[in-house]
């Protein structure tokens, strides 16, 4: 054969080519989570203060619906209702707050099932469909009515609120730091001047860091479980990210613990349309609504309670945070 | 209000790695592809099937999964790389398979008569490659490794989602503050076009200078 000639039998290619990428995947697959992604096996319970992390069918049996005089004709809540069902822009990787179960196709947590509840409130029943969205776009999609609310552990601040509307805040948080079990240098935000500290992409972290922690150099992750692996992985000293999500993560992750309380206070919204007052006054009632009745404390007991010590907190006031 | 005013330094950081990483992983991933093309088309059996298995699988998996792959799953087994140099092994092995393929088709271009030629006056396989084949090759392929190079330059952008700060990293990080996705990422996206479109001109120009007319 000579070497300018050779021709390929396309068969054996495709033989070829599909025994490598078998051997490849095989490959991938040995020294257990190969894929770089640990993850909650779904509906497993969270081991820790107790529960599932599930909200019992028993809330949303008992959650308010909105009367008719509250949903005027012509107005988004009409169009949802109409359409049977809630296009909400979340994660489905977040344990706790919004996490898809592989297997039922549920996605549970304190956001999901709190975007449960507003469906129902509109529709009668808690029909929702989760739009995936990265951070990058969230502005765009709701300024494009894609999808008719955020929840997704959304910080109020005021840049964001000249582009969208914020109801709520319904969850105060904050930032926190975590480290491998076996690092006894780092205690807290104090420590990280300095040091490489793992962040996730579009998170508060990466505008917070280099004020609390002066020369520390970071390195961003796509998505939190990626962040978490780098840093059991020792790409970086310290994971800092939200509070509730290390807490999930340090209960699923017996190699990296929280260290110090949260450094900063983060005020999260739903995200809405800016250009409808109708709809956020209509969600801020709603959220005043489930606070009143003890909706809201069961949500958070049944979800992130699990994991943080100390009863469900006191939420936050509707409109206290700027932006909102 | 302007997102970029304030951003300016960020930004041109971004673009640098962007262009840093471009360059270097297209020097490497030429220098990778003319290796695999001549193991396809060199005598011995074995090293052709090596060649083969090569650009087959990876140009059958998708570049994300190699670079999570190469970033998360390598540093279990003990060896772990800084995140650029992760990714510039990853990109420029994966569009190694795409140059190959494209300096083969160059490779097939050559008549016949040159390489029997160079094996009469007594050229080497290799010499024969060097001197006679792949000058050839090369000219015939240019347009089509320029195009590889602008799908190499896009690709760089992966490399955000496994920690690089790049310019799709940086906008990222200027959207968190400001809020303004649309505008910000049109920005970043014009910055890619006018890269390409450099890399565009650049393969245009040398395909006129070189090119051979048959």
């Amino acid at each position: 054969m000579s070497i300018l000639t050779k021709r390929l039998r396309p068969r054996r290619t495709v033989a070829i080519a599909a025994a490598s990428v078998a051997v490849a995947m095989a490959a991938a697959g040995c020294g257990g989570g190969g894929s770089g992604t640990p993850g909650t096996p779904g509906g497993a319970a969270v081991p820790g203060l107790g529960g599932t992390g599930v909200v019992e069918q028993a809330v949303y049996d008992a959650a308010p619906v909105a009367a008719d005089a509250d949903i005027p004709a012509g107005s988004t809540m009409e169009k949802i209702r109409q359409r049977g069902k809630l296009l909400v822009g979340g994660s489905l990787d977040a344990p706790l707050l919004a996490q898809q179960d592989p297997v039922s196709g549920k996605v549970e947590g304190f956001d999901a099932s709190l975007a449960r509840l507003l469906a129902k409130y509109i529709i009668g029943k808690p029909e929702v469909e989760t739009v995936t969205i990265g951070t990058q776009t969230r502005e765009a999609l709701l300024r494009a009515k894609s999808v008719d609310t955020v929840f997704q552990t959304y910080t109020i601040t005021p840049e964001r609120a000249t582009q969208i509307a914020f109801a709520g805040p319904y969850l105060t948080s904050g930032l926190a730091v975590a480290v491998k079990k076996e690092n006894t240098t780092i205690h807290g935000v104090q420590d990280l001047a300095g040091k490489k500290v793992v962040v996730g992409t579009n998170t508060p972290a990466v505008t917070a860091l280099p004020t609390v922690a002066p020369g520390s150099e970071q390195v961003a992750f796509a998505t939190d479980p990626q962040a978490v692996q780098a840093l059991l992985q020792g790409r970086g000293e310290a994971y800092v990210q939200d509070f509730t999500l290390l807490a999930s993560n340090a209960k699923v992750n017996p190699g990296m613990k929280v260290v110090g309380q949260p450094f900063t206070t983060e005020p999260y919204g739903i995200g809405l349309n800016r250009e409808d007052p109708q709809f956020k006054e209509f969600v801020n009632n709603w959220l005043t609504k489930i606070q009143a009745d003890g909706t809201w404390a069961k949500v958070w007991q049944a979800t992130l309670g699990t994991v943080v010590e100390g009863g469900a907190p006191t939420p936050p006031a509707i409109g206290s945070a700027q932006g909102s | 209000m302007n997102p970029f005013s304030g951003y300016l330094t960020e930004l041109g950081h971004g673009l640098v790695t962007t262009v840093e990483l471009t360059v270097v992983t297209t020097v490497a991933a030429l220098l990778l592809g003319v290796v695999v093309a001549t193991l396809r088309i060199c005598p011995v059996p074995l090293l052709r099937t090596v060649g083969l298995v090569y650009v087959e699988v990876l140009q059958n998996l998708p570049l994300l999964a190699l670079l999570v792959l190469f970033v998360f799953a390598l540093p279990q087994l003990g060896i772990t790389f800084p995140l650029f140099t992760s990714a510039a092994i990853v990109i420029a092995a994966y569009e190694g398979a795409y140059f190959a393929e494209a300096i083969r088709a160059g490779i097939n271009t050559v008549g016949i008569g040159q390489a029997e030629a160079a094996r009469a006056i007594g050229l080497t396989f290799s010499q024969s490659l060097r001197y006679v084949i792949l000058p050839q090759a090369f000219r015939a392929v240019i347009q089509p490794m320029g195009n590889i190079s602008i799908a190499l330059l896009m690709n760089t952008s992966l490399a955000a989602a496994v920690g690089v700060v790049e310019l799709t990293q940086t906008a990222n990080n200027v959207n968190l503050v400001e809020a303004q996705p649309l505008l910000i990422f049109t920005g970043a996206g014009l910055a890619y076009m006018l890269l390409a479109l450099v890399i565009g001109l650049v393969t245009g120009r040398l395909e006129r200078r070189l090119a051979i007319v048959r």
